[in-house]
């Protein structure tokens, strides 16, 4: 039933955004945008209801969820794996499409809404033709289905129990969150490209009207996809127990690389409206954006790097290569066309005025882009040509990446309200003497507690100077009512920014870890504090289960667990115990157990409060912009 | 402008900080960030938790302990588990660094040729 009618209505979408594509009449495009969007909510709840109902004749319910899977990351299972999380970003789209029609269509022409449906077509054709959510199951594995048919009313067989989702996408309700953040991220990076593409394609005068459009629609997306990252660094050190938040690892990649060319757009797009220059680095920097997020989409889900975030091959890998060179050949040939217009494009005559701090901060973005996209397909590069497997970790970022941020910290302190003549940076520096001064003392009261490194010396001064100077822009223009939205929008994003630099610091200069082989009520002691070690508490779930073990250091108890879950063969996830100060986090978690004796790993990770009241400041900088609309 | 002085002051006093302080991040610290646990999914032994990486993390420490050489160390792993394991690569592999560096070289070189105004 559910197979069926899934089946059959992907193929009513797929024709119907073919017709939007070649249909000549405006009338329809109102209607069929919102047709189009219904079926896509109806797709997605006929899968949740698939999903809670336990249908497991299909065979995406079957494989990747079970029986025993609690109600919310049944809820969740839809988008944990492949094809499922295709149907969420089909319906990302058609709600992208909808809201596109209603707020930002272009009036002259029915371009725009063409080339997002042809974007559309191209991802519901990958669950028409090639994999589809809703394939019924034709063959049963010894947990789940080993193969399955796109094809409607065949014969079906339906398994007993279900696989269940991958473990580490059913230890917290914070799974339910950080993805669907994401993918409204990565799919929102559409709309620029069609406002860029289309506006671009039919332009008939030299107005600056498309890069508007596109800076628009590029915040959106791209607050999104900030809180998705941070979520998603939140859930990896809060609940999963890595004790990192951050790895480096290729999927966390490629959602950095469109973050860091959005928000080098978001910059350059108003330099363009102010200053008419860098036309065509925009027109290229919003057909990155969305090339990268295919290209995200290709790494993460065609199975061609080893990473935490993995999952399912087949076929996706070279269809997505395929639409990568697709659009990207349409974004080259509406390019060319508009060879006359960017020449236009002004060159830069104060590169110490407001247009040339706006070019470095493009500049070292997107070379930072650039050192993170080499260091992911490096690999695979490797591979391909030598035979050769290599892994590129933290060290080659630290290298080539670490500098770039600190020149773009540097950047930040002269940001926002910059002269459009040279500054002149004697004049500067004699102007802000007591704030710089204040900042040197205070960099010397926090490295005597860190241990030094020039680098890390540079990092201190610098971000404690951004700080200090951006709070005395805030003094001095607070009462100033002609400051307009986007200064305090960008002061607030850099101050979280900074606070943000000086957490890392703290993070990476002072952790340090150990090991402590433990037996129940037995204390060990760390960092100057004592903990206690109760006896573990075993707690058995339908789909786990969970061993607690409480540890008290005098005046709190908290738990580190270990989840083993049933029908999976992976292995265990532990989660700690984080016994928190404004400095640090005192960061427990547990190895093994045996009997009664246990082994624990017992951080001490400076900096993550500090470096979570950054991220916060950082991402609810848009909060000024909301003030424009109350009038 | 007697500040300017204090400024100073206070940059040289900044710079000379590491002297007085040293970083110790032990070589075992250094050595297990950047072998790969080889079952875990892209972690470091020195990030997971799981007993493979421990009894990697032990042979290791004995090795630093019994004093053996960088490059004794490095032999040794990747014959066993081939250049896969080393996540820092960059010291037999200069290339790695050296081609992101060329290449955003050139993009900044183009880039500002492009924006430059002649006068």
């Amino acid at each position: 039933m559910i197979y069926n009618t899934g089946i059959i209505f992907s193929w009513i979408s797929f024709a119907l955004l073919i017709f939007l594509f070649f249909k000549n009449k405006d009338i329809y495009t109102e209607i069929l945008v919102r047709v189009n969007l219904f079926i896509q909510i109806f797709l997605f709840c006929l899968l949740e209801i698939g999903l809670f109902l336990n249908d497991f004749s299909v065979s995406y319910i079957a494989n990747y969820s079970a029986k025993s899977t609690p109600p919310l990351y049944k809820f969740a299972s839809l988008w944990g794996s492949l094809d499922g999380s295709i149907l969420l970003w089909n319906l990302c789209l058609s709600l992208f499409m909808y809201i596109y029609l209603k707020l930002y269509k272009d009036n002259s022409s029915d371009l725009d809404i063409k080339i997002f449906s042809l974007i559309m077509i191209f991802f519901v054709g990958y669950t028409v033709f090639s994999s589809s959510p809703f394939a019924g199951c034709i063959e049963l594995a010894v947990v789940g289905c080993s193969n399955s048919t796109i094809l409607p009313f065949q014969e079906l067989v339906i398994s007993n129990i279900g696989r269940g989702p991958n473990p580490l996408l059913q230890n917290h309700p914070l799974m339910a969150i950080h993805p669907p953040m994401l993918y409204v991220g990565y799919v929102g990076m559409t709309m620029p490209f069609v406002a860029a593409t289309s506006r671009l394609y039919s332009k008939s005068d030299d107005t600056n009207a498309w890069v508007e459009v596109a800076e628009k629609t590029t915040y959106i997306p791209w607050l999104f996809l900030t809180i998705g990252i941070t979520l998603g660094a939140a859930w990896s050190y809060e609940v999963l127990g890595w004790g990192g938040y951050w790895a480096w690892d290729p999927v966390e990649n490629v959602s950095f690389i469109p973050w860091l060319l959005a928000t080098a757009f978001l910059h350059s797009a108003k330099i363009q409206k102010s200053q008419n220059t860098l036309l065509n680095w925009n027109y290229i920097l919003v057909g990155l954006m969305f090339l990268s997020t295919i290209f995200g989409t290709f790494v993460t889900r065609s199975g061609v790097l080893i990473s935490v975030h993995a999952f399912s091959n087949g076929n996706i890998g070279t269809y997505l290569l395929f639409g990568m060179l697709f659009f990207g050949f349409i974004f080259i040939f509406i390019g060319s066309k508009n060879i006359e217009y960017f020449s236009k494009s002004k060159k830069i005559e104060n590169w110490f005025g407001k247009s040339g701090f706006f070019v470095y901060n493009n500049i070292f973005l997107f070379s930072s882009a650039l050192v993170v996209f080499i260091g992911t397909i490096f690999p695979l590069i490797y591979e391909t040509l030598y035979s050769r497997q290599i892994t590129i970790g933290r060290s080659y970022y630290d290298i080539l990446v670490g500098p770039l941020l600190l020149i773009l910290l540097g950047l930040m302190i002269f940001s926002v309200k910059l002269p459009i003549k040279n500054i002149n940076i004697e004049k500067w520096v004699e102007e802000n003497n007591i704030l710089i001064n204040s900042s040197l003392i205070l960099s010397i009261f926090i490295l005597f507690y860190l241990n030094n490194s020039y680098i890390l010396i540079f990092t201190v001064i610098i971000s404690v100077l951004l700080i200090v100077i951006t709070f005395n822009n805030f003094y001095k223009n607070f009462r100033n009512k002609k400051t307009n939205t986007s200064y305090w929008t960008g002061q607030i994003a850099h101050l979280g920014i900074g606070i943000f630099a000086l957490g890392i610091i703290f993070n990476v200069s002072q952790s340090y870890s150990t090991e402590k082989e433990i037996n129940s009520f037995e204390e060990f002691s760390f960092n100057n504090q004592t903990f206690f070690v109760y006896d573990s508490i075993e707690e058995s779930l339908p789909e786990k289960n969970i061993i607690k073990l409480p540890i008290s250091n005098g005046s709190n108890t908290k738990f580190t667990s270990l989840n083993i879950f049933k029908n999976s063969s992976q292995q265990a996830i532990s989660s700690p115990a984080v016994f928190r100060t404004f400095l640090n986090d005192i960061y427990i978690t547990v190895k093994f157990i045996d009997e009664n004796s246990y082994k624990l790993i017992v951080r001490n990770n400076y900096g993550i409060f500090i470096m979570w009241i950054g991220l916060f400041i950082s991402s609810i900088s848009f909060l000024p912009r909301l003030r424009k609309y109350e009038k | 402008m007697k500040n300017k002085y204090l400024t100073i002051f206070l940059l040289v006093l900044l710079m000379i900080l590491p002297s007085i302080f040293p970083d110790n991040e032990s070589r075992y610290e250094e050595w297990s960030k950047s072998l790969l646990c080889p079952v875990c999914q892209g972690e470091t032994i020195y990030d997971s938790p799981s007993e493979y990486a421990d009894d990697m993390g032990a042979i290791l420490l004995e090795q630093i302990n019994n004093g053996m050489t960088d490059d004794e160390i490095y032999s040794f792993w990747v014959s066993r588990y081939g250049e896969r394991i080393i996540t820092n690569p960059i010291n037999q592999n200069l290339e790695i660094l050296i081609i992101p560096l060329v290449l955003i070289s050139i993009f900044i070189l183009l880039f500002v040729r492009k924006l430059y105004a002649k006068k």
